[in-house]
């Protein structure tokens, strides 16, 4: 009973090929969103859907824009809420993805250990991250402190869940192999059942840093003190500057695409694809 | 080594025998629960862990007790809850599969809307919520549309992978049995999918209950709901309340998954032969 | 040639799985002594407990009654005093050839750039030179295995344990194998336990071949070959130990599946 290690596959384009279309047919996504911007555009300007409600593309871009410039140069609104969300997520995220990490190959790797915890885990793990907020809070106050210890435990969760699944995969028959040529007991852990699990891991990762993102938005709305991305779509909401909204949106996307599209998978280009393993 | 036919597996169980083993999972499953909650009691009795910032499970206990007896309020917090989640949940399903469905099977479409979709699946669900907020209101509206909107994505997106992946040649047998439509989807498109719609709808609901518990929270004029429970708990500094609303949350979500969803695929998938071994 | 001190002492050695009515037994009071520096190669039918004994050599398992001795020692978990090579070759895949080679030398006190030089021989002994830096999974079967003697050979064990080794490859490998195992063992004199189903393997390869029962196995016979190397697959001596194998084998092939 082996696990078959298989070349990773090549991604082909899907095209029918159909000649003429196929060269403007990569215009064709562009369009529904062309259309709607401009639609929403008009509309607004033509006062037949409430400014403070569904602000205008440009709106948007002038508070956004505003945000940036209003109080250099000593510093930019815009930037510095971005920056407090982005400190915030890296902080819990690495607490997060290397405590569970950790937690997950060290149960992963003993049964008593794992059936203890499994039930543990099974309950705790579908609570919402915004729900803790409130016992944070009480805890730990407003801002940074609570932020990054729900984001820790949001991202913490599908790390352990993951990582312990992979160890717990592992051909056996490596296990045996490490341990007949005389690798110790954290060399079998670190050398063998680690980078079995990598693949594994990565997904964990994937997910728990997705978790980590949108949980620390969430609470943003609750618990940031003056800073921070949530706390910005939040405080334009209260004031209804819908521009700021739907920009806080607009960033919120980007930035986690730039997040996933950058870091996790050139991630995975250099460790689980190099290895062979093809991507579950 | 050699291992012979499972003989129960094949009989079927007796129903002592499914009651004995249920009892047996049962109890493992909840041996931790008993061990952390002795522990934890231990540790405020012994002063341990300061009384305020961390009750023990035995104030938690009395505090769930009196929640549903005495002022009888966790009833109607987790009803109107409850309420929100079906009617939120079920729009989700039917109008998520129908754009699923949609979108797999007019290529076009699909083209012309994956990029937005895909923008608007990336944005944490509880972001629409100021969104929802400044355009609904501040009331249930706002909430059930943000459950909505939670499991819309998950569910249209999971659909549509699905019917991609059913078989053509299955496909291709229907039609040249002379059945198009509606009718190819229900009788081939739908189950053929199914695998990947369960998965959507596990999802889904995920991310339904996160909206639910979010949306309460941050709408003021809510004043009903699981959500807002732990909210308000603030105000009273009650810890107590705060752990009965997480552990009413954490176990209605895998009642809801577990028994709900489990069922579903038990019936239909599982005993069709098209699970992948796990 | 064949010292007369035993290396490897198997005393009266029963192994069972389960309790009570659903108990298994895969050996059953097994006696063998294995000489240093010879090849030998355990063969049985199907399910007779002969991939067991060798798990119970190399430490994997320990026996539910009697002892097995390496020099004197008692076995009791695995160690580097053996080597193993897998079936299904368990090379470790986030490794290159020369990664896996060197872990064993590695995790015994080599020094990094002792280790390397050392797995680069081993690598070289088995005809892999230019592979040092490739990944398992670009290999193909014959040199992910010949990747597994080489990383079981570099710490210098004192027994060499093969389960089936070439049993996953086509015929035309396999026999280069066989061959390849051949010249690896004249050069560096190991003793070796090999287990395998063919008798046309065993015969080609073992000074000793030793047959198992049906199961509970236990000791059936053993056959010596004392013919020269490399021998010829179609030759008369070759063929009739074959028969004498095959006799053996026969009977309890027959009663392994009557069960």
């Amino acid at each position: 009973m082996g696990v078959s290690w298989r070349k990773p596959s090549v991604y082909v384009p899907s095209s029918d090929g159909s000649g003429g279309w196929a060269r403007v047919r990569w215009l064709l996504p562009l369009l529904p969103i062309a259309v709607f911007l401009i639609c929403w555009q008009v509309l607004s300007d033509a006062n037949l859907i409430s400014r403070s409600l569904f602000a205008a593309p440009t709106q948007v871009v002038d508070e956004l824009v505003a945000l940036h410039f209003r109080e250099l140069p000593t510093r930019s609104l815009l930037l510095s809420h971005i920056a407090a969300t982005l400190k915030r997520l890296l902080v819990a995220s690495f607490i997060g993805i290397l405590s569970g990490t950790l937690g997950g190959v060290f149960i992963g790797t003993r049964r008593g250990l794992y059936r203890f915890f499994d039930p543990l885990i099974t309950l705790f793990m579908p609570i919402p991250g915004i729900a803790l907020a409130p016992l944070f809070i009480i805890w730990l106050g407003f801002g940074d402190p609570t932020i990054i210890a729900v984001g820790s435990i949001a991202a913490f969760f599908p790390l352990v869940y993951n990582t312990a699944a992979g160890v717990r995969s592992i051909d056996p028959q490596l296990v045996r192999a490490a341990h007949i040529m005389g690798a110790s007991r954290t060399a079998v852990l670190f050398d063998v059942y680690l980078p079995w699990a990598a693949g594994h891991v990565l997904m964990g990762v994937k997910l728990g840093l997705a978790r980590c993102w949108r949980t620390i938005v969430a609470v943003e709305f609750v618990a940031a003190a003056s800073w921070g991305l949530g706390y910005m779509i939040w405080d334009a909401a209260e004031y209804l500057r819908a521009g700021g909204v739907y920009g806080g949106i607009a960033l919120l996307v980007v930035i986690y695409l730039v997040i996933e599209k950058g870091l996790v998978n050139t991630l995975e280009k250099y460790t689980v694809e190099k290895w062979g393993i093809v991507r579950r | 080594m050699r291992v012979g036919v499972d003989q129960e597996r094949l009989e079927g169980m007796s129903p002592r025998k499914r009651v004995n083993r249920g009892l047996i999972r049962a109890r493992e499953f909840l041996f931790p629960f008993l061990v952390v909650g002795l522990s934890w009691e231990l540790l405020v009795r012994f002063q341990v862990i300061g009384l305020r910032t961390l009750p023990p499970p035995s104030a938690i206990l009395v505090e769930f007790w009196d929640l549903v007896w005495n002022k009888g309020v966790l009833i109607h917090h987790l009803s109107r809850s409850l309420y929100r989640l079906t009617i939120g949940y079920l729009l989700a399903v039917g109008l998520g599969i129908a754009v699923g469905t949609l979108l797999a099977v007019r290529k076009t479409l699909r083209e012309m809307f994956m990029p937005i979709l895909s923008m608007l699946i990336s944005v944490p669900t509880i972001a629409w919520v100021p969104v929802l907020l400044i355009t609904i209101g501040l009331g249930d509206n706002t909430v059930v549309t943000a459950i909505f909107l939670g499991g819309f994505f998950a569910i249209a997106y999971n659909t549509m992978r699905g019917i991609e992946m059913v078989n053509k040649d299955q496909v291709n047998a229907a039609r040249l049995m002379g059945v198009s439509g509606v009718k190819l989807f229900a009788s081939v498109l739908l189950p053929g999918s199914l695998v990947s719609i369960i998965t959507g709808l596990r999802l889904g609901i995920g991310y339904s209950w996160r909206a639910l518990v979010g949306g309460e929270m941050l709408s003021a004029l809510v004043e009903w709901g699981i959500g807002k429970m732990i909210y308000q708990a603030r105000f009273w500094n009650s810890v107590a309340v705060m752990f009965v609303g997480l552990m009413v949350i954490s176990v209605s979500g895998l009642l809801l998954d577990r028994v709900l969803l489990k069922w579903l695929e038990k019936e239909t998938v599982e005993r069709w032969g098209m699970l992948a071994e796990r | 040639m064949s010292e007369s001190t035993p290396i490897i002492e198997i005393r009266d050695v029963g192994k069972a799985y389960g309790k009570g009515s659903a108990q298994v037994v895969a050996l059953n009071s097994v006696n063998l002594d294995i000489t240093s520096g010879e090849l030998n190669v355990l063969i049985g039918p199907s399910g007779c407990g002969k991939s067991t004994l060798l798990y119970l050599m190399a430490g994997f398992e320990k026996p539910t009654q009697g002892e097995i001795l390496l020099d004197g020692t008692i076995i009791d978990r695995p160690g580097p005093d053996r080597g193993f090579v897998f079936q299904d070759y368990a090379l470790f895949p986030w490794k290159t050839v020369l990664g896996n080679v060197m872990f064993g030398l590695i995790n015994n006190g080599w020094s990094k750039r002792e280790a390397r030089e050392v797995a680069l021989e081993y690598i070289n002994l088995v005809n892999l030179d230019g592979f040092e830096h490739a990944y398992p999974h670009t290999l193909s079967g014959g040199m992910k295995q010949r990747v597994g003697i080489a990383r079981a050979l570099a710490y210098d064990p004192k027994v060499l344990l093969m389960d089936e080794p070439f049993g996953a490859l086509d015929a035309q490998t396999r026999k280069y194998m066989q061959q390849e195992l051949v010249r690896v063992w004249e050069k560096t004199g190991k003793t070796v336990v090999f287990v395998t189903h063919s008798v046309i393997e065993a015969v080609f390869l073992a000074d000793r071949i030793i047959v198992m029962t049906a199961r509970p196995g236990t000791m059936k016979g053993c056959v010596e070959v004392d013919l020269p190397r490399p021998r010829d697959y179609t030759g008369r001596s070759y063929l009739a130990i074959r028969e004498e194998v095959l006799d053996l084998l026969e009977e309890e092939v027959a009663r392994s599946l009557q069960r």
